[in-house]
């Protein structure tokens, strides 16, 4: 009796040790494991469905992240696209963004492409990054889809050895937006911050933190995104036309540290880390703004109690020649894969959506979605008051604003720039020389490009 | 030894013997052997993605000069130096402790240190991250006590975030290593306690003289797990302080595991070079439990 129990035990155990997982090999685990199992799990919705590309449903499937944005927007134009062709069925997955980023790469870097989707959303820094390194993986959609007709900037950046790839999505037009109430306690009123530079910015957050109480901004420390916005503004980036390393002689990246400095050090600014807690300082009325690019609307909007409170200001820019209160931050444009089983489905679905102006009239309203589509900018939507923000006409500043950005190449090795330049502000922060660790950045990313 | 090599009673014993490992020694060659050597071949080339050409001993090269590298490098030495030390000794102390025969609630206290490692490593993290955050428990229960007067930025200072992934560490693995020690504890008959209480010597005295030696094969044996688990670190690191192919990963706490994983997908991926790290990391596992078999061999005469 006892030896039937024994194994009966045994048995168990080794089942339940089995359906465990892979991942305890007897100590601290190679991270990487869990990391895929997770971004795994949710793989079999993609399977299941993609199975079934036979000849009388055709299924698309389609990536991207951010729920109250960009998933918001396909699901719109999912149900123009099924309303008008019955046989066809499309699939929206949100995954966060950088597990779509890491799954992209392990399957087009492992040839496994049966689990691929048939559309995905890439954000523009990457953009040419994923043409490069993985060639043939994206369908060419020269002639497809009428580029013409989309800003050049975003067609620029999607075209490698002639060909243009995707179909370009939204422009990160950037934004200053505040509380208007936190504002109007620390008495600012919606002149006094227009066209300002973020010197006088951060004069204007102090005295809000003195007065209300309430924190200007939450940021992290780590994150280059803030740093970006200044940088797009001031018509520089990283790196030059030419693709050379622009970084230790950038008059304009210098001030922006020392911005980026002075702000992180002031009691005004809420330091935050990752996503999760910047948006939630905003929602839960623990910081008076957010200068980010205009995608952030859905986030700000999620709050609903805090309607009629915010408005929107233009970006603050830097004080270095040839800046302009306008910005760009992110932007990203949806992409084919080659591997696709119904690549002329996903081609006329996004060709069909996404040069329909009414279409981008809706999402603009929505969703504070800018798209480059250049006919859509002079739809009705783009001349309507939103009550959210007070009955500003948000959307017309938004466009005028996207006008003003100064055109960019970003090149490939944005996150690798980002890198070095936020590796080197620690040192910034305790009172190192901007100059010193401007060139040790530049001496860092060299050694990276290969 | 000729004689039993071509026995026929041997040959029999091979086939039955070997058709019974075959399994296991293809898998273990298709999973394990395959993708040592592949990646050290891989090791060799560098480019985009799938674009690559051979570049023979250019990574290497490369690292030698690679500021992250040196960076990653250093933090995870002194996640290893600080971390696997704190936590052995700590695990040793409480295995000690619990062994107490006399002790009530010893079930209660093994199981209690013990349950972290039976959670999520990425579940875990979230949760301690959130703990640790600017505004979070462990900030707001300082500042009431007045031990500090300012929140500490536990996940973005410099040094601080390094205490903290620490911490995250030592409170989960300490209940695993201590699990091995109470075994080893058992070996240990208690007439030689008591035959060293007779003789005079004090509690501290017996620990290290009897407990220690006695239990040397098991610290052996997880010191090197521990080696081996800390030089990997990844994922509280990651989801800690942050990290993952679209969020900047912390310069002050970056681990070698976290730079591979950077660069192969968060950077322009270099696979070559992401391997050629991970060799890096192979070589240093080895060296450190080469050297800690030999503190422990020495000892044994």
């Amino acid at each position: 009796m006892k030896k039937i129990l024994a194994i009966v035990m045994m048995f168990v155990l080794v089942l339940s040790l089995a359906a465990c997982g892979s991942d305890d090999t007897g100590g601290e685990t190679n991270g990487t494991d869990s990391a895929t199992e997770d971004a795994s799990g949710t793989d079999e919705s993609t399977d299941a469905v993609t199975d079934s590309g036979s000849a009388e449903t055709k299924t698309i499937t389609v990536w991207a992240w951010d729920p109250n944005f960009n998933i918001a927007i396909m699901e719109e134009a999912k149900a123009i696209y099924e309303a008008e062709n019955e046989g066809v069925t499309i699939e929206i997955v949100d995954y966060a963004k950088g597990d779509v980023e890491q799954k992209l790469h392990t399957m087009l870097a492992s040839g496994a492409t049966n689990e691929l989707p048939d559309i995905v959303l890439v954000e523009d820094y990457n953009s040419q990054k994923y043409l490069q390194s993985y060639p043939g993986s994206f369908l060419d959609l020269t002639g497809k889809i009428p580029h013409e007709d989309f800003a050049s900037y975003k067609v620029e950046l999607m075209t490698m050895d002639g060909s243009v790839y995707g179909v370009p999505f939204d422009s990160g037009v950037s934004g200053f937006f505040y509380r208007t109430d936190y504002l109007a306690d620390a008495g600012y009123s919606a002149e006094d911050l227009e066209n300002i530079t973020w010197d006088e910015f951060i004069e204007i957050g102090e005295t809000v933190y003195e007065e209300t109480g309430h924190q200007m901004l939450a940021t992290d420390p780590n994150d280059g995104g803030l740093m970006r916005v200044m940088l797009n503004g001031a018509g520089t980036w990283y790196f030059d036309e030419n693709g050379q390393i622009n970084i230790a002689d950038n008059e304009a990246l210098a001030d922006s540290l020392r911005i980026y400095r002075d702000i992180v050090e002031s009691p005004m600014t809420k330091i935050t880390s990752g996503w999760g807690e910047w948006v939630g300082a905003l929602n839960t009325g623990d910081v008076a703004s957010i200068t980010t690019g205009v995608w952030i609307m859905g986030s700000v909007k999620a709050e609903e109690s805090q309607s009629g409170l915010w408005a929107v200001a233009p970006t603050p820019r830097l004080d270095v020649e040839g800046s302009v209160n306008a910005s760009n931050l992110g932007g990203s444009s949806w992409y084919v894969l080659s591997e696709s089983e119904n690549p002329d489905v996903a081609v006329d679905f996004l060709n069909r959506v996404y040069t329909d102006v009414d279409f981008y009239q809706k999402i603009l309203v929505e969703r504070g979605a800018v798209g480059s589509y250049l006919p859509a900018a002079s739809g009705e939507a783009y001349t309507e008051p939103d009550e959210f923000f007070d009955g500003q006409t948000v959307f017309a500043d938004f466009s005028e604003w996207m006008d003003r950005i100064p055109p960019l190449n970003y090149g490939l090795y944005t996150y690798e720039a980002d890198a070095a330049i936020m590796g080197v502000m620690p040192g910034v922060y305790a009172g190192e020389s901007i100059e010193e660790a401007l060139e040790m950045a530049e001496q860092q990313l060299s050694s990276q490009i290969n | 030894m000729k004689m039993i090599m071509k026995s026929k009673e041997f040959r029999r014993k091979l086939y039955y013997g070997g058709s019974f490992v075959l399994i296991a020694i293809i898998l273990t060659s298709v999973f394990a052997i395959y993708p040592i050597i592949n990646s050290l071949v891989l090791s060799t080339t560098s480019g985009k993605g799938v674009v690559t050409e051979f570049v023979g001993l250019g990574n290497v090269k490369r690292i030698l000069v690679d500021d992250v590298f040196k960076q990653a490098l250093k933090n995870t030495f002194i996640y290893f130096v600080f971390q696997v030390p704190i936590m052995l000794t700590l695990a040793l102390l409480l295995a000690t402790l619990l062994n107490d025969r006399k002790l009530i609630g010893k079930g209660f206290y093994r199981t209690a240190i013990f349950l972290p490692c039976v959670t999520s490593l990425v579940a875990y993290s979230i949760l301690f991250k959130s703990m640790f955050s600017v505004d979070g428990i462990v900030n707001q229960t300082l500042l009431f006590i007045g031990l500090i007067d300012q929140p500490i930025s536990w996940l973005r200072d410099a040094f601080w975030a390094k205490v903290t992934v620490i911490l995250a560490i030592t409170w989960r693995w300490t209940g695993y290593n201590m699990i091995f020690y109470l075994a080893g504890l058992q070996n240990i008959s208690p007439s030689i306690y008591e035959a060293a209480e007779i003789d005079g010597a004090s509690k501290v005295k017996q620990f290290f003289y009897i407990t220690i030696p006695m239990l040397k094969p098991v610290i052996l044996f997880t010191s090197i797990m521990s080696t081996i688990g800390t030089l990997q670190l990844f994922d509280e690191v990651v989801n800690l302080t942050g990290g993952g192919a679209s969020s900047p990963s912390l310069q002050a706490t970056i681990t070698l595991t976290q730079y591979i994983y950077d660069l192969s997908f968060k950077y322009v991926p270099n696979f070559g070079y992401a391997a050629t790290v991970s060799y890096v990391i192979v070589f240093f596992t080895a060296i450190l439990a080469v050297m800690q078999f030999r503190v422990a061999g020495d000892d044994r005469g």
